[in-house]
């Protein structure tokens, strides 16, 4: 394409959006609308998965040892489970630090732990992070083939659940993003349709004076792109301000016994301008590819 | 030359609007096509400008054969044919010479060539002073002319007129019959569809006319109707 040819669709584009000021207000409006509550799913999404994450890393094993077990042995123990796949992190707790953690935790009744440091009846562990959840029952069961292991425990049924909440909310999310994406292309599409018609004579002179599909094609693809890019950048606008005093808000609120956060604005931020920014550009194009496709028949 | 070699057109409903038309037109002639409404006029003009296939017969522009055509050669083939229609069909938001240089824009000719291309042609019709008028605030045969100028900027070797005068008074009509004779004289083939027959009698030239979808009658210098 040649660069004046640009320069005459992008000037056919807008000259057409301003003269069909009221048609492009409606226009950019329902994209405004559709990008904003894709936005709005968007900020619940990484949300929910920011927490998924932050909940799914405090998920932890714990791996219980024989009883009189030489360092040595543990040592080498250590170094094999650290070489497991999926695993994090590997701390060792000895029998004398879980019970001073178990005094701890039990405050003024640790009297009742007294006289145990002599014969410590806990055994020797070590607390094991995952680096991938989903993987839990795979590494338990790598760890529990190592020798002079006693027990694996971890949250099994717990952890099920809630990979499989995060699941289905990423999924319905998912499906429910498409069929927003949907209405807003058929909306622009609808848009781009009345432009084409209110323009038809210009389209049939430029055929009749042998203008090549495509060169017909574009100004109104550039139209779809505007009106795209137009309600991306007000809309983002709207959500970055929204987000902005809402994550002031909830900032260290407790919800029942939770304590929420949401994801900072300034690591949101970028990428929700990029995404709202591709997805009014790409609806736009496609929207009124669509309608040309059909109108503009040679 | 444009050639129709056994063309019929039959339309969905089986309306059969040409039967067997055979026709030559060779290079630099002025031919009229006349005939009632309905009788086959504009649809030699779709088949011509590719707007519509024929149902059956091949159709030669050039030396080529426009039924083989692809799709995107198409408007390729339309920049060889400058049509004018009865109704201007002017863009009114464009002045006189954008709506020229339009034709020329949307075929991705060169700034340079446009700014020098479009007044000759609007000298050539007469509207070198009214270049920055809008169509509104033109006569019907100024309209006329502009469209015209349109047609011929891109120097086509066919120009096609459906109903040029239409819309036009005697006068107006003149006057767009004295340029169309130019660009004739010129070397462009010239084919017009038309119903003014006072044009066709004076004008003396090829004369084709169709009725029912036959060709009933093709002679040169002729009139509009056969006992003239």
């Amino acid at each position: 394409m040649k660069l004046r040819t640009g320069k005459f669709f992008i000037r056919e584009g807008f000259r057409s959006l301003k003269r069909n000021s009221t048609m492009s207000a409606a226009a950019i409006t329902s994209v405004i609308a559709a990008l904003l509550v894709i936005g709005i799913f968007f900020i619940i999404v990484i949300n929910i998965d920011y927490a998924a994450t932050k909940l799914e890393s405090q998920i932890e094993m714990m791996v219980y040892l024989e009883d009189g077990l030489s360092e040595n042995i543990i040592d080498t123990m250590e170094t094999e489970i650290r070489s497991i796949n999926g695993v994090k992190s590997v701390e060792f707790i000895s029998k004398d630090t879980a019970l001073s953690n178990l005094e701890k935790n039990w405050g003024e009744n640790s009297y009742l732990l007294e006289g145990l440091e002599g014969d410590n009846p806990l055994p020797d562990a070590f607390l094991i992070t995952l680096s991938d959840p989903s993987d839990a029952s795979g590494v338990a069961l790598s760890v529990s083939s190592i020798s002079n292991i006693e027990k694996v425990v971890y949250g099994k049924e717990e952890l099920a659940k809630l990979l499989n909440a995060t699941y289905v909310m990423r999924m319905s999310s998912v499906v429910i993003i498409l069929i927003l994406l949907f209405i807003s292309i058929f909306i622009i599409a609808n848009t781009i349709k009345l432009t084409l018609y209110a323009r038809r004579r210009e389209i049939g002179i430029m055929k009749y004076v042998g203008a090549t599909d495509w060169f017909v094609r574009m100004p109104f693809i550039i139209e779809g792109i505007v009106v795209g890019m137009i309600g991306a950048v007000v809309s983002t606008v709207i959500l970055g301000v929204g987000y902005y005093y809402c994550s002031g808000l909830v900032k260290n609120q407790m919800i029942g016994f939770m304590s929420i956060s949401l994801i900072p604005f300034n690591q949101i931020i970028v990428s929700m301008v990029i995404l709202l920014i591709i997805v009014g550009v790409v609806i736009g194009a496609v929207g009124s590819l669509i309608s040309v496709r059909k109108f503009i028949k040679v | 030359m444009i050639q129709l070699r056994s063309v019929s057109k039959e339309f969905a409903d089986g309306n059969k609007v040409l039967r067997n038309i055979n026709l030559t037109i060779n290079n630099g002639e002025f031919v009229f096509l006349v005939g009632s409404s309905g009788a086959g006029k504009s649809t030699i003009i779709k088949l011509l400008l590719k707007e519509m296939e024929p149902t059956t017969g091949t159709i030669i522009v050039g030396d080529k054969d426009i039924t083989k055509y692809k799709r995107r050669e198409i408007p390729f083939h339309r920049r060889n044919i400058g049509v004018v229609f009865q109704d201007f069909r002017l863009l009114q938001e464009k002045t006189v010479y954008e709506n020229v240089a339009f034709a020329m824009e949307v075929i991705e000719a060169p700034p340079k060539e446009i700014r020098r291309q479009v007044p000759i042609i609007l000298s050539m019709v007469g509207l070198s002073k009214k270049a920055g008028l809008y169509p509104q605030q033109l006569s019907g045969g100024e309209q006329q002319r502009v469209s015209l100028a349109r047609a011929m900027v891109n120097s086509p070797s066919i120009l096609i007129a459906d109903e040029p005068t239409g819309n036009l008074d005697p006068d107006m009509s003149w006057d767009i019959m004295k340029t169309l004779s130019e660009i004739n004289q010129r070397g462009t083939t010239v084919l017009m569809a038309t119903h003014a027959s006072d044009i066709v009698d004076k004008m003396k030239k090829r004369v084709v006319e169709i009725e029912n979808g036959i060709i009933t009658r093709d002679e040169m210098k002729g009139g509009y109707s056969s006992e003239a």
